[in-house]
């Protein structure tokens, strides 16, 4: 790569898109802190008492729960899913592989809220509507296509001698995936569901149709009160939210170059 | 170790037929390269005997059992890859343990089945090294070793030396030689690379288009041909075309405007088309007359130094031209363009063979 400096103007610039950028995120995590009972700018005092509620309120505690067990269960669905579809693919097991790629890759394409309406007819008509299976059903179609990506990405940069190879040593088929090519895509799988767990657990558009009264998650529970009158403990949950995420990227980062499946 | 019995072997893919109606047989220990220009089927072949294509028909034998139909890891075979195909997750070590870990081997006597396959390729100390920590030539030893260690009955080399340098290339030729010899097993090697295939092997099996060209040892291929391609491909051939004019042991060929070359056995009958091939190192350069099966003057046209050797291009009086290939130390070493010059060609090295199957 042609290495430039590059010029004072460009760095500035960037700098100020950058922080542009995280702008909203800083109002919100500054908000949390703030000893007033309503949402202000900047934070009048500084408090940790919001934290303290979010973290003792029993509606967020329940949410935090169900988001986890959503996000856990849909991100493991997926990963089974994904990584076998992208192997699928990869070895042209299957005539039309392009079109399949197309179709597997259409969640990420189409807008959420379409799906979350289609998705919805869908269950109704089969009368699963209300049921959490149906949730971690949808949450799952919303995030294989990461998986598929980022497998794919790193399968295509496996030498296919490899599997071979395993074969004429004496593994079969199956063992052959899971002792030479499994260990390689480890590195795009982690990411893949590195990057699934988190558009689960803050996925709104889809999940505000489908989850009944008694599964709010998290990112629907800080949404619904915002819309009834806010206090802080919103913006300290989002700020724990955002906490979580940043080092679950941050982990994936270190340990699976994540840059380089996304 | 057992022989490889290949019988009326195919392969199509679609109506292309890759492979057509291969029957070869490897003695027990035998050390056999299938020789041929890419395309040609050889790599078909070898991945059909490893299992990892289907043969479309045809049967193939390993020892006394049929292996047409099992899958690969139930062949006991060993394949070194082009590529190494060494698994990178994998340290030195586990790669050559990974065919016995297959075969539920373990504990002592499985470590030093691992230390003696990496010693034979004198990498003892390495096995706690990973495959991208190797220098390709070390990375070409490994993938032996590990093809080697769980004592497979026929090794299998898929091009193995072409990624290597020229120098380091002679040395694992060497190696590859002396470790066939040690262990004995029977060895089908994959090659497009002539001087490979003829110091290596005891039997060089030539393919050109699917098919079998000539199958025999290294001295009856360079020196017998038995197609004219295979005259075409081995060494470096000047083509001539003439019509039989002699055929048995009075082999003559009549090449055109005055120029007649004898040649000792020619099979084709008198009055047929035929390709004329003589090799450029076979034919001996003089300065003054002298007498010989063939000699003939010509003229210096071009000459070029390649180290070891000097390559003429001699202009004959009838306007063809043959290329001359003379040691650099040689008499006729320096000669200027324009210089006349005399070929001497024994009729043993002249082959005249139905004008089919060209390489070029």
């Amino acid at each position: 790569m042609n290495e430039q400096k590059p010029g004072f103007a460009v760095s500035s610039f960037a700098l100020l898109v950058i922080a542009f950028l995280q702008v909203p995120v800083i109002v919100v995590v500054l908000a949390g802190f703030s000893e007033t009972s309503y949402l202000t700018i900047p934070p009048q005092g500084l408090t940790l008492r919001w934290f303290g509620e979010v973290l003792t309120d029993p509606t967020y505690l329940s949410a935090i729960r169900i988001s986890l067990i959503l996000a856990v269960s849909a991100t493991l669905a997926s990963m089974v899913l994904g990584v076998a579809a992208a192997y699928a693919i990869h070895k042209k097991m299957l005539p039309g592989s392009d079109a399949i790629t197309s179709f597997l890759m259409a969640p990420l394409v189409v807008p959420s809220v379409v799906v979350g309406v289609a998705l919805l007819q869908y269950f109704t008509l089969i009368g699963w509507r209300g049921s959490f299976l149906a949730l971690i059903l949808a949450h799952t179609i919303i995030t294989v296509p990461y998986i598929v990506r980022s497998v794919l990405a790193s399968l295509s940069g496996i030498d296919p001698s490899l599997e071979e190879a395993a074969r004429v040593l004496g593994a079969n088929g199956p063992s052959a995936f899971r002792l030479v090519t499994l260990p390689l895509i480890k590195p795009g799988l982690v990411a893949g569901a590195l990057f699934a767990f988190v558009t689960s657990m803050e996925n709104v558009p889809v999940t505000i149709f489908l989850a009944s009264a008694r599964q709010t998650t998290l990112p629907i529970l800080i949404f619904s009160s915002v819309e009834m009158g806010v206090d802080p403990s919103v913006a300290a949950v989002s700020t724990l939210l955002i906490v979580a995420t940043a080092v679950v990227l941050l982990l994936a980062e270190r340990w699976a170059g994540f840059h380089k499946f996304v | 170790m057992s022989r490889l019995v290949l019988e009326h072997v195919e392969k199509r893919y679609g109506t292309v037929p890759v492979v057509k109606d291969v029957s070869l047989t490897i003695e027990e220990g035998e050390f056999v390269s299938l020789l041929g220009p890419s395309g040609c089927g050889k790599t078909t072949i070898l991945r059909m005997v490893a299992g990892l294509v289907e043969p479309s028909a045809g049967s193939i034998r390993i020892g006394e059992k049929d292996v047409t139909n099992l899958p690969p890891n139930k062949r006991q075979i060993g394949l070194v890859f082009q590529s190494y195909a060494l698994f990178p997750h994998l340290t030195v070590f586990e790669n050559v343990a990974f065919g016995l870990r297959r075969q539920g081997e373990s504990g002592n006597g499985f470590s030093a089945r691992v230390r003696e396959a990496l010693a034979l390729v004198r990498l003892a100390d390495y096995g706690e090294r990973y495959p991208r920590q190797l220098s390709g030539g070390q990375q070409q030893r490994v993938a032996m070793a590990r093809a080697i260690a769980p004592r497979p009955r026929v090794l299998l080399f898929d091009e193995p030396l072409s990624n290597l340098d020229a120098k380091l290339r002679d040395e694992m030729q060497i190696e590859l030689k002396r470790l066939q010899a040690e262990l004995a097993i029977t060895t089908l090697f994959v090659t497009h690379d002539q001087s490979e295939a003829l110091s290596l092997s005891d039997r060089v099996c030539v393919m050109h288009d699917g098919i079998i060209q000539q199958y025999a040892p290294p001295e009856d291929i360079y020196h017998r041909p038995a197609t004219a391609f295979v005259a075409s491909f081995i060494g470096k051939p000047n083509r001539l075309s003439g019509t039989v004019a002699g055929n048995g042991a009075d082999g003559r060929i009549d090449c055109g405007q005055g120029l007649t070359i004898r040649a000792a056995a020619v099979a084709a009958r008198a009055g047929s088309a035929v390709d004329v091939f003589i090799r450029q190192e076979a034919i001996r350069l003089s300065t003054t007359p002298e007498a010989a099966d063939n000699a003939l003057a010509g003229t210096v046209a071009m000459r070029s130094f390649s180290g070891a050797h000097v390559q003429y291009v001699v202009r004959l009086p009838n306007g063809t031209e043959l290329v001359v290939e003379t040691p650099s130390s040689g008499p006729a070493s320096d000669l200027a363009p324009g210089s006349a010059i005399h070929l001497l060609v024994s009729a043993a090295d002249v082959f005249a063979l139905p004008a089919a199957g060209r390489a070029s």
